[in-house]
């Protein structure tokens, strides 16, 4: 297929069956629409580009493009942005995902964090940085066009026009059930428009995360009340998914699916099928249903470490410190400050400093050299860096973790490491020389 | 009534002891009167324990300095003389305070707004100025120079750090000079390195966010090369206070109190407060806009662990722990807590007067106090008081009650607090409301006279022999032991 433009790629995702084996349901069709192969990589590229497209049109000048958002919206609203030669500035209560900050980094946005609530209420501050921010943009002014995702019709039209519609033809009827997360409520609004057009049977079924937990893309019962495209009305029920649940969505999607889905469609997926389980009991004859896919897992990684760090499990690394015994930890030998002067004199062993480099810049022992710690940690990774023989002195801050590798080396093979006990401040301490470059 | 929205305050082992003493708590009230601070001078020297193990758990030198300002108690700040503490004082009244409590002067550093009296008493007794300003700086210079004082050790309080990669913004402080400004300060540090000797650089971010914290402390970590490479030698980086103290007992409580107060601002439930305050969240169109001005009061990430884990976090660019980097580069790290240090430190106890039922429906229970003797609701903070009903009355089976508790002012915004509070029973006057965990700023931060009405007065509780006494604060000493008989 050939385009002009890679924002004519934008939408007609395709509909894709989950084989039954994998959800269970005995009567109901459950198809995934995988907004994740949007040419930005989200359901966002739908929205982004409805809402930012009249203001590229008209000849309207320089001016920065301005959207409240911490992942997809952004995402895309920096890539169209920069097509079109416009700076794009992302303001966010709180970047949780590392790499997506990374990735607006790379696309050339701007990313302004706001500050955390204050430690001592004042009561003079009566609004909320969010709003103050909003009341600010959405004032009369020729330096920016603020897209304004939570509140813009264009979001919800967006989906009405296109991802509604496209279920449909793809389907040749509306789905008896539609499951869809809630973040600006754009998507599932505006599908559900669509699909109730077509036929007003249609369920609607929102999810919104846990209180306590934080689901990327996803809003929790109370802050979807501070969305204004949001509407009760919308929804036949709405159902909450927990981190963990979406986790666990997303590798029932990644793994046994064949679709890299990212943790909201996990959760969409989750919340469908729990959904669906007790009304498939009940049937007899078939329903469909469909649930959105809207990203994709690998900007997730971070986010899935620390949550789950079991599932990216790796095999213990050879020659890591994290290996040692406390035998030993304890058997390390050491050395301390008199005894490792009169050494130095004597044998002129290697004295390594695990410090940072600017801790080593500023203060260290003459004749040391800086092996920062995590540099060391690799090169050991590989086999000893020097001689069996050779002696070594270690040195850190404080003696403990030049004892752990002083360890470690002796594991290895190595038959004269010391490791400086009280490290560079009992050095320091004993008056013993030390210099600055 | 609607189910009971309870808002359990979190009770370690000696407040629960202390509450569970009903007639010494009512003979307290009876003989002192009410509204009356209790204080518990022990609990601090605990509190203080906890973030001196973050330390040692970090392998970190420096000192923990109590910000005197959460409360005036002299209990406690001679309790804690009697540790190895430092204390931080932000007035002429404190500093005097601090040195009739004990504290010698190298265990004092100055912050806040000084006046000329209190900058001439610091240097004269030698305690550590943490200048606010170049201004404040030349000041100082001029006391010492005039008066052939030594040498003044101080600390420069830095704002406005820039972080790198995403932009970090913080609220705008009125305190600190800002780091592009700290070039000029180094110029007149240097200029006046007979007058002044500068031992460390300080901030305090008025935030819970860790990310901003973690840009200044990172920042103050580079600005120390720049200070060294002036030939000045600081060795402290001090990163303020601002640890926090989690309130309640239970999120799920929490949780459920503030997902109900938004359905209540929407028109979707009965009010849970006074004429529907919104507490910041107000319905416009039936989207709710505004911000939740309270405190979070559930929050398990605060005092020493709120510490440890700003600690743990990598700098953003040094990508090093900031923890690492305060160790290796040798520097020490002061602390300032204020509210963390007095958790669990004392409770207000108020007479109940009248318990009275409007034509609404409503239930009013009238105290003998006002709110400015507890000042919760004023620093946003809300958590149930305990009742402890007269020893000699049977509690009655009513159940939970939902009440709006009124002081002593003819004044109609005299609400202690505007929520509804829900107590496990109907009160009777002659009852103690107890308000514990009140004694980092809501005991005496702002209590007054007015209408002529009596302020508290304060007793240190501490136990001895199993057995709960008491004294007046100001006859607190750390060697005071059974005083008086309850």
């Amino acid at each position: 297929m050939r385009y002009d433009s890679i924002t004519e790629v934008i939408g007609n995702t395709p509909l894709v069956r989950i084989a039954p084996q994998v959800h269970g349901l005995r009567h109901i069709d459950l198809y995934a629409k995988l907004e994740m192969l949007n040419p930005f990589g989200s359901v966002k590229d739908r929205a982004a580009w409805n809402m930012a497209r009249p203001h590229l049109a008209a000849d309207e000048g320089q001016r920065t493009v301005v959207e409240l958002s911490s992942g997809n919206t952004a995402k895309a609203l920096a890539v169209i942005a920069g097509m079109h030669g416009l700076p794009f500035k992302s303001v966010t209560n709180r970047m949780k995902v590392p790499e997506i900050k990374d990735l607006l980094l790379l696309l050339g946005a701007e990313i302004e964090e706001l500050p955390g609530q204050a430690e001592c209420l004042d009561p003079t501050n009566t609004e909320d940085p969010l709003t103050q921010i909003h009341q600010m943009l959405s004032a009369d002014g020729p330096a920016y066009v603020h897209t304004d995702q939570y509140y813009n019709p264009l979001n919800v039209e967006a989906h009405r026009t296109s991802t509604g519609p496209e279920i449909i033809t793809d389907l040749g009827a509306a789905p008896d059930f539609f499951i869809a997360a809630v973040g600006t409520a754009g998507s599932s609004t505006g599908s559900a428009q669509a699909l109730r057009a077509h036929d007003p049977n249609v369920r609607v079924i929102g999810l919104v995360a846990h209180k306590s937990d934080f689901i990327p893309g996803i809003r929790n019962i109370d802050e979807v009340h501070e969305v204004g495209l949001f509407d009760p009305a919308t929804y036949d029920t709405i159902e909450s998914v927990s981190a963990d649940e979406a986790i666990d969505g997303t590798l029932t999607l990644v793994r046994r699916c064949g679709m890299l889905a990212g943790p909201t469609g996990g959760a969409a997926y989750f919340g469908a099928v729990k959904h669906l389980q007790t009304i498939d009991e009940q049937l007899t004859d078939r329903r469909t249903a469909v649930f959105i896919v809207c990203d994709r897992v690998e900007s997730y990684m971070s986010y899935i470490r620390k949550r789950r760090p079991e599932l990216l499990r790796r095999p213990p690394r050879t020659n890591s410190v994290a290996t040692l015994t406390q035998a030993e930890l304890a058997a390390a030998p050491t050395i301390d400050v008199i005894s490792a002067r009169t050494w130095m004199a004597e044998c002129r062993p290697l004295v390594v400093d695990l410090r940072g480099a600017m801790a080593f810049g500023a203060l260290h022992i003459p004749g040391s050299v800086n092996i920062v710690d995590e540099i060391f940690a690799e090169l050991l990774h590989g086999g000893l860096p020097f001689g069996r023989s050779q002696p070594v002195l270690l040195t850190c801050p404080v003696g403990e973790q030049s004892a752990r590798y002083a360890a470690l080396l002796t594991r290895m093979g190595h038959t004269d490491v010391r490791s400086l006990t009280g490290g560079i401040i009992a050095w320091r301490d004993a008056g013993a020389p030390l210099g600055r470059d | 009534m609607t189910a009971p929205l309870y808002l359990a305050p979190r009770l370690e082992h000696r407040l629960t002891s202390l509450l569970g003493t009903k007639g010494f708590l009512h003979q307290l009230a009876g003989a002192l009167g009410s509204p009356l601070n209790v204080v518990l001078p022990d609990q601090i020297a605990d509190n203080l324990r906890r973030f001196q193990e973050v330390y040692e758990r970090r392998n970190l030198s420096g000192k923990v300095y109590f910000a005197h300002k959460a409360n005036r108690s002299s209990a406690l700040v001679r309790r804690l003389a009697d540790t190895c503490a430092h204390i931080d004082i932000a007035s002429l009244g404190e500093l005097r305070h601090a040195l009739g409590s004990g504290f010698s002067p190298d265990r004092i550093m100055a912050t806040g707004p000084k006046s000329p009296e209190f900058l001439w008493l610091a240097a004269r007794t030698g305690v550590t100025v943490n200048l606010d300003s170049a201004d404040e700086l030349e000041t100082l210079v001029a006391i010492v120079t005039k008066h052939q004082l030594p040498p003044a050790r101080v600390l420069v309080r830095l704002s406005e750090f820039d972080s790198t990669g995403a932009t970090v913004l913080s609220r705008r402080s009125r305190f600190g000079t800002p780091v592009d400004a700290f070039s000029r300060l180094l110029d007149a540090l240097e200029r006046h390195r007979d007058t002044v000797r500068l031992t460390g650089i300080a901030h305090h971010l008025d935030t819970i966010g860790l990310t901003e914290k973690a840009t200044a402390l990172e920042s103050c970590i580079a600005l120390m090369h720049e200070c060294a490479a002036r030939g000045l030698s600081p060795h402290v980086i001090d990163i303020g206070g601002g640890f926090g103290v989690n309130y309640l007992a239970d999120s799920a409580q929490w949780e459920t109190f503030t997902s109900e107060l938004s359905n209540a601002v929407l028109g979707s439930r009965p009010p849970l407060t006074w004429r529907n305050h919104g507490y910041g969240l107000r319905n416009e169109g039936g989207t709710l806009r505004g911000a939740l001005g309270l405190y979070p009061a559930h929050r398990p990430l605060a005092g020493p662990r709120y510490l440890d884990e700003l600690l743990g976090l990598q700098a953003p660019s040094l990508s090093r722990p900031l923890a690492t980097l305060l160790l290796e580069n040798l520097h020490e790290l002061y602390i300032e807590p204020g509210r963390a240090l007095v958790d669990q430190c004392g409770v207000v106890l108020a007479r109940v007067l009248e318990v009275r039922d409007n034509a609404g429906g409503e239930c009013f229970v009238r105290l003998e106090m006002n709110a400015s003797d507890v000042s919760l609701e004023e620093h946003g903070v809300l958590m149930d008081p305990v009742l402890v009903p007269r020893p000699d009355r049977t509690c009655p089976s009513t159940g939970p009650v939902g009440v709006y508790l009124i002081g002593n002012l003819c004044l109609e915004a005299d609400f202690i607090t505007r929520r509804m509070v829900f107590l496990p029973h109907r009160p009777s006057p002659g009852d103690l409301l107890t308000f514990p965990n009140t004694a980092g700023y809501f005991m005496d931060f702002s209590a007054d006279h007015a209408l002529h009405q009596p302020i508290a007065r304060k007793v240190a509780a501490y136990q001895d022999g199993g057995r709960w006494r008491w004294c007046l604060d100001e006859n607190y000493w750390p060697i005071t032991s059974g005083s008086e008989d309850c």
